[in-house]
């Protein structure tokens, strides 16, 4: 763990600029949010008639408590930990991303590498894509139930960025590479396993990285309407229009904050170790 | 440059070659002749667009001729293979790969345990002096350590001949010197039949055996001229002047020649 | 190079297999004496019964009679044999509103319109040979979009009124208890809204003294509020609600005026109107886009108690109504063959809910979200 934090330390002392420009803006922004509040709760440093909406903007240590509380009890509603929850929507992501990761990915080289794929592809996709994956939610939850429809509807968020990164990706491997690996021997299988995958790979991980984002996006509304087991969207939902506990509803939101920022965050720290591993940038 | 017979290595009779683009058919190659023996070093001249890098891919099997007779050691060329390895001017190095792999590239191709293909990599590295890089990426090489690279990877597959275009063409002016010096080294050290593109005089006639001046487009051989200055050759003394001062008095009336057929489009 | 691909894959491959697997079997485990629920949306709720997503479901009308008229599901209970006289729906003001010019006068008139019609509709439910009962089916079919059979089902079941007596008032302070039991509001926030008990708080919530005044309310010739109309809030489809239907009506009165304008009102609908559910028409009221609105009784309780949204009960709009419905043929016909099966919800606080836990309670079963 030393060695953990020798490292850890080394990167502030040679970032410290950008980490406190960072933290200012959080400040900022919580200041900004705190005299809201008093501004609507009309408390110090305002005065005046509370406004009808004091209570949907609570100050942040109301939600900071909110957040505290969600963890070490049940929610007033479904009687979950938060960590069920996170578990939950967490479960739904990954079996989400699995599924999206492959299929877009062999569907997204055929289609960028054989121009018949792409010919047969292309309608299809530029008809599906525009769709926001929450149009689906009422055929999912009728036709694959509670358990793949939330999943579902994750899926063909994830999957659209993943595909299109893999296709551009694809189309775009230097022309060069191909004649330098025929000349080496290299037959079509060959081609594909050895030179167009590798090329691709950066592109992939930054469809992966676009499409965890609208994943986390997706989550929240697909679970509003019919999920097993809660999940953080379903938290976020209960607590505003089930029960009207606003400071709670926003604890929701910054969980899915922090859950999105680690989760495309390890998806970063995957693509500089292979960017590594491949010797690239 | 050894032995009591003098083989082929590569034979080109009446080459044809024709691209459309947008409906119009531009003639690239016409009646293109072409004989290379075994062992020699042969280099392409010509103006910018004569067809010489066409010549050279369509030897390759990178493009498809559009007529005549092309072979390599009495076979049909029909598509690009390992017995016929290229170097390129933008290097062409798989950049995810280290040197030692990129080199091994094609010996992955042919299924060879990882203890021949070390072997053969080593050699390789020794012989184009890229040792201690061996896991180096090709993003830590300067222009002539890649170009090194790019020849140890072509010579791995041993092929039956060279093919080279403008290899040295992205190098500055010292580091080109350096690696024609050190081309010829290998060259002799290994014995391959090397045709080698470019539009430099002086490295023509600092390297070839014989130099094919080709015409302006649709290319062909307008004057094939040896080059008897013994090696290792010296570029200030006065036979290469000679020599290069003959070559340059071809070229420039190509040249003359392509800008008038320019001009006379327009 | 190319076996470290190979191997990454197979390592994706066995994570993703992994997690796959995991989470399909942890969500196959059963307990004792718990029946599963999952929260869905009423309009979705037939579509998950006849699919096989849920095993049950409750709510209320008309998406009880859309399956039991199409066959694909019975009912199990009524909601009025859980609780006979349950309150359901209720009539809500704006407290600005009412504080504001003329608020009173405009808040009494509407009342006495609701409750008008209220009375309207029920003459016309008890003669279904009558001139208005077809007219009130009609309208019905036109505000939830059904067909006839599945609207005369649905208000077979469902009990318009607008008083609020002692057994109206002592439902809601049980309904309240059992909110607080839950946590989904606390004794912390009665007091912070100013109540000392929970009957404290259903007295003053519910607020009787317009349905008191109604003696004294005339028909108005002229329209008070011209330019500034009463913004009217009600839930989609909810047949519970069709009082306001009916008061804007002009059949009803005789084929001139409205109910609503018979009183002088200017009545529209509230920006956002209809509302997908009382939690949204709550805020509505928060942001003062709504004035008088018809919604559940539980949101009207929360939303005032947790986020402290300025509103009064004036009216009840409808009691009972709702259903437990079970898949026809499927062999479940008491409650106790609930248990381990999966019910839908339109939500842990609604009545539905409520009433379901009640039921179950009384046969040692507990109701769980489904995980």
């Amino acid at each position: 763990m030393s060695q953990f934090t020798q490292a850890l330390w080394k990167f502030v002392r040679l970032n410290w600029p950008r980490i406190a420009l960072g933290c200012s803006s959080v400040v900022l922004f919580v200041t900004a949010w705190w005299l809201y509040s008093a501004w609507l709760h009309a408390e110090w440093p305002f005065s005046g008639r509370t406004s009808g909406a004091a209570e949907y903007v609570p100050y942040p240590r109301q939600v900071l408590e909110a957040l505290i509380d969600s963890f070490a009890g049940r929610d007033p509603v479904s009687h979950l930990y938060m960590t069920s929850h996170i578990y939950a929507s967490l479960k739904r992501i990954s079996v989400g991303f699995a599924l999206a990761f492959v299929l877009a990915v062999p569907a997204g080289l055929l289609m960028g590498r054989s121009r018949n794929a792409g010919a047969f592809g292309k309608p299809i996709v530029e008809l599906f894509r525009p769709i926001p994956p929450l149009a689906w939610v009422p055929i999912f939850l009728i036709a694959l139930k509670f358990f793949w429809g939330p999943i579902a509807i994750v899926f063909l968020g994830i999957f659209f960025p993943i595909l299109l990164n893999t296709i551009f990706g694809a189309k775009s491997v230097d022309p060069v590479l191909v004649d330098a690996a025929r000349t080496l021997g290299a037959r079509r299988r060959d081609l594909f396993l050895k030179v167009v995958l590798p090329f691709t790979t950066p592109y992939i991980m930054t469809g992966i990285k676009l499409g965890l984002g609208v994943g986390w996006m997706c989550i929240v509304a697909a679970e509003m309407l019919g999920a097993v087991g809660g999940g953080v969207g379903y938290y976020i939902y209960s607590m505003a229009y089930t029960v009207g506990l606003y400071d709670r509803m926003y604890a929701g939101m910054i969980v899915i904050g922090i859950l999105s920022v680690l989760t495309t965050g390890i998806a970063g720290l995957v693509e500089q170790r292979l960017y590594k591993w491949m010797g690239m940038k | 440059m050894d032995g009591n017979e003098v083989t082929t290595c590569i034979n080109i009779q009446g080459l044809s070659k024709v691209f459309t683009r947008d409906r119009l058919a531009i003639r690239a190659l016409e009646g293109f002749d072409l004989e290379v023996l075994d062992g020699e070093f042969v280099c392409l001249l010509g103006p910018s667009g004569c067809g010489k890098t066409t010549v050279l891919r369509i030897i390759a099997g990178l493009e498809l001729k559009s007529g005549g007779v092309v072979q390599v050691h009495g076979r049909e060329i029909c598509d690009a293979g390992s017995d016929r390895g290229m170097v390129f001017q933008e290097f062409a190095l798989f950049p995810w790969r280290t040197v030692k792999s990129n080199i091994e590239f094609g010996l992955e191709i042919k299924s060879l345990a990882p203890e021949r293909r070390g072997e053969i990599s080593k050699r390789l590295i020794e012989l184009v002096g890229l040792q201690g890089f061996e896991s180096a990426h090709p993003n830590e090489l300067s222009g002539g350590m890649k170009q090194r690279v790019g020849i140890a990877r072509a010579l791995a597959n041993d092929p039956e001949v060279l093919l080279m275009d403008e290899p040295f063409g992205s190098l500055d002016a010292q580091t080109r010197n350096m690696m024609q010096k050190e081309l010829l080294r290998i060259w002799s050290a290994t014995g391959k039949t090397i045709l080698f593109v470019t539009h430099s005089v002086d490295e023509a006639v600092f390297l070839a055996d014989r130099i094919v001046v080709m015409t302006a487009r649709p290319g062909r051989v307008r004057e094939v001229i040896g080059v008897d200055v013994p090696r290792p050759r010296e570029r200030t003394s006065r036979e290469f002047i000679a020599v290069r001062g003959k070559v340059l008095s071809e070229l420039d009336e190509e040249f003359e020649k392509a800008r008038a057929k320019e001009l006379a489009r327009k | 190079m190319d076996k470290k691909i190979i191997v990454a894959i197979a390592i994706v491959a066995v994570v993703v297999v992994g997690v796959l697997s995991a989470a399909l079997l942890l969500s196959r485990d059963s307990k004792e004496g718990i029946v599963k629920y999952v929260t869905v949306a009423p309009a979705d709720m037939k579509g998950a019964l006849s699919t096989g997503s849920v095993d049950a479901y409750i709510a209320w009308e008309p998406f009880v009679s859309d399956s039991v008229v199409s066959g694909v599901g019975t009912v199990l209970i009524w909601s009025d044999e859980i609780m006979p006289n349950h309150p359901c729906c209720v009539v809500v003001v704006r407290n600005d509103f009412t504080s504001g010019p003329d608020g009173q006068d405009l808040t009494k008139r509407f009342v006495k319109a609701h409750v008008e019609a209220t009375q309207w509709m029920l003459d016309a439910l008890a003669d279904d040979t009558s001139a208005n009962y077809t007219l009130l089916v009609n309208m019905a079919i036109q505000f939830t979009s059904r067909d006839a059979t599945v609207v005369e089902s649905a208000f077979g079941h469902i009990e318009f009124g607008y008083a609020m007596n002692a057994s109206f008032k002592s439902a809601l302070e049980q309904f309240t208890e059992m909110y607080i039991d839950t946590n989904m509001t606390t004794d912390e926030k009665l007091s912070e809204r100013g109540y000392s008990s929970v009957s404290d708080f259903v007295g003053e919530y519910v607020n009787t003294s317009y349905l008191d005044a109604l003696a004294s309310v005339t028909p108005s010739d002229t329209i008070l509020n011209p330019t500034s109309p009463i913004k009217l809030g009600y839930l989609r489809g909810d047949l519970h609600q069709m009082a306001q239907v009916v008061a804007q009506n002009k059949t009803v009165n005789g084929g001139v005026k409205s109910l609503f304008e018979k009183y002088g009102l200017n009545v529209k609908n509230a920006t956002g109107a209809p509302f997908a559910n009382g939690g949204a028409e709550m805020g509505a009221f928060a942001a003062g886009a709504v004035d008088i609105g018809y919604l559940g009784a539980p949101p009207a309780i929360l939303q005032h108690l947790n986020a402290g949204v300025g509103t009064t009960i004036v009216s009840q709009a409808n009691s009972e109504g709702s259903g437990l419905v079970v898949r026809a043929g499927e062999g479940i016909v008491s409650l106790k063959d609930l248990e381990n099966k999966t019910v839908a919800t339109p939500g842990e606080s609604s009545i539905q809910f409520l009433l379901l836990k009640i039921a179950l309670e009384e046969e040692g079963l507990k109701l769980e979200i489904k995980t």
